[in-house]
């Protein structure tokens, strides 16, 4: 058991989702309730990571954030920072292929509520900001959770994308998923069958606690 | 009209999405009822009033305060307006318990306040303590609209609003909810803003109607002076005036203040009923082709034969029996075109079968006259 790789793969799954969280919500509420000319454009543009091979969009986070690329060689002397083969670069590009996970469930959500909900709660003297917390927030809860569990879990797995643009640097960007690839190359298939096995619980787990939790607050309605 | 303290003043103008033109004013502690049929303009009337909409023009104060005046750029955010307002669908918060509904409306005051004030508004409006816990889902469609209408007085309202109250609400709940509305009437002496589509409620709830079109005000005044006096055809159509017919202006009687009509089978059909004295207000030129209504009121049965010109021979042609009181349709026994619609109660009802003959007498004093507009 690479103990190493799954505690990496777990802090790359929540910082990932402690940022997409904000962008998620706000998105995902924006894109419920806002009609303009070329929403399918974005909407579009958001799904694309999920029906993308994940080495096709590797290799362009790759050949976009790379040294060489203008976005690569900005960071660097800005900021000073790599984007490729480090944590860093591991985690924007996580940030990228989570969008539609994060965004779809929770915009879906959002739809579900009744236009007429935020004018009662208007009319009730809620802020914008109120009406969010004591009424949207809660009554899209379900769908915010599974964007949560879905976007946790997903990163947990990923493997092409890591592996484009991180590589398999031991703490730094090797995953658990690098990391039973590496194993299975290696022979040493008792170490990824531990492996293999602990991701499938842990997965098998989120997801079904995410649905348990949101029909318990459906039957709760 | 005077403005007393409390008074709500409505004088507005939108072209788009859709045209809201209006201008109507409400006194603290009267019913105002905005009816119409649905797409006339009402709906979003009410929404201009409340804030969720700014119109493009004009108006709108209550109690001497400004909540909107497009000359001053003026506009108040519902959150500002202190308005009660009771949605079509009720839109409680599904999530929050009958209690916590009305308690979200009083965010402003600390926590253990706001419930003991929640409860007493749903104690107001007679729920019981142990609807008070339950979620809206538990709750009938009765029960729902009492909590919204709890919650739109806990904001204490300078302005209360019911967009479609009754209309998901079964008869025997309605009965309690026009008892609740007149308590409330009584109590708040705020002006009161009522959305419907059925004129009979409107007329039996409100002082005030305002008949509103394809979003226009048509016609404003009491229930009773509209139901007497409607403006036009339409207006005449949208309140639900059965006993309407046609005729031909024949200018003044050689009675002052009285003219001539020449009530026609149809429009189209110059066949003559019979050539009736009205009440002339000289607005209507000889030759004039009109519509005229008369009130239900102003017709009446008799025991003997038609003799004088306003008494004439009929025939039922459906009786339709409905609890306490009789639906019933007469076609007059020489021009069976013509159709009477009367409503009875009491005992004359029983003589009200299908094919029996009767007499009515129409008081003319009550016919309204209007010019047939050129479409």
């Amino acid at each position: 058991m690479d103990w190493q790789a799954l505690a990496l793969s777990v802090k790359l799954a929540s910082v990932t989702l402690l940022c997409l969280l904000p962008l998620g919500l706000w998105l995902g509420r924006w894109l419920s309730r806002t009609e303009f000319a070329g929403k399918a454009w974005v909407e579009a543009i958001i799904v694309l990571p999920l029906v993308l091979p994940p080495t096709v969009l590797g290799y362009y986070l790759l050949v976009s954030l790379g040294g060489a690329s203008p976005m690569g060689r900005w960071a660097a002397e800005a900021l000073g920072v790599r984007l490729t083969f480090n944590f860093t670069g591991l985690l924007l590009a996580s940030i990228i292929f989570n969008v539609p996970f994060i965004v779809q469930p929770i915009q879906r959500a959002f739809e579900a509520i009744p236009r007429n909900l935020a004018e009662a709660a208007a009319v009730s003297g809620l802020s914008s900001w109120q009406t969010f917390w004591r009424v949207e927030l809660p009554l899209a809860w379900p769908g915010v959770l599974s964007a949560m569990v879905l976007t946790f879990v997903h990163t947990l797995g990923e493997f092409g994308v890591v592996l484009m643009i991180g590589g398999s640097i031991p703490g730094e960007t090797k995953t658990i998923a690098i990391s039973i690839y590496d194993r299975v190359q290696a022979f040493d298939l008792a170490s990824a069958d531990r492996m293999a096995l602990l991701l499938l619980v842990l997965s098998l787990g989120a997801v079904a606690a995410s649905f348990f939790a949101s029909s318990r607050t459906i039957v709760r309605r | 009209m005077t403005r007393g303290a409390g008074a709500l003043v409505v004088d507005v103008e939108q072209r788009h999405p859709m045209a809201v033109i209006g201008a109507f004013n409400c006194e603290a502690g009267k019913l105002l009822a905005l009816v119409g049929p649905s797409g006339a303009g009402k709906t979003s009337m009410l929404r201009i009033l409340a804030g969720l909409m700014q119109p493009e023009r004009g108006r709108v104060s209550v109690g001497g305060e400004t909540w909107f005046d497009s000359a001053t750029g003026t506009f108040l955010p519902p959150q500002r307006r202190h308005v009660g307002l009771v949605f079509q669908n009720y839109a409680l918060m599904p999530h929050l318990t009958a209690t916590d509904n009305v308690a979200l409306s009083l965010l402003h005051l600390p926590r253990s306040e706001r419930l003991s004030k929640a409860k007493h508004w749903l104690d107001h409006v007679r729920l019981t303590t142990s609807q008070q816990a339950r979620r809206p889902v538990a709750l009938s469609g009765g029960e729902q609209q009492r909590v919204a209408v709890a919650r739109a007085l806990a904001r204490e309202p300078k302005l209360l609003l019911l967009d479609e109250p009754f209309s998901a609400v079964d008869q025997m709940n309605r009965q309690g909810l026009y008892q609740l509305l007149a308590d409330l009437r009584r109590e708040l002496a705020i002006p009161i803003v009522l959305v419907t589509h059925d004129m009979n409620e409107a007329s039996l709830l409100a002082d005030w109607l305002v008949v509103m079109d394809a979003g226009q005000v048509l016609q404003q005044g009491p229930p009773a002076a509209i139901h007497r006096a409607p403006r036009n055809a339409r207006v005449a159509d949208l309140v639900g005036i059965q006993n309407r017919f046609n005729g031909v202006w024949d200018g003044p009687s050689q009675e002052a203040g009285f003219g001539l009509l020449r009530w026609t089978v149809a429009v189209d059909d110059a066949a003559i009923v019979r050539t009736i004295v009205v009440r002339d207000k000289g607005r209507i030129d000889p030759g004039q082709k009109v519509t005229w209504v008369i009130n239900g009121d102003g017709i009446t049965l008799l025991d003997c034969p038609a003799q004088n010109d306003d008494e004439f021979a009929a025939v039922v042609t459906e009786a339709r029996h409905l609890g306490e009181v009789t639906l019933a349709t007469l076609a007059l026994a020489e021009h069976p075109e013509v159709q009477l619609h009367l409503t009875l109660t009491g005992p004359q009802r029983a003589q009200f079968t299908v094919a029996a003959s009767v007499v009515v007498r129409l008081d003319l004093s009550l016919a309204h006259v209007m010019p047939l507009r050129n479409r």
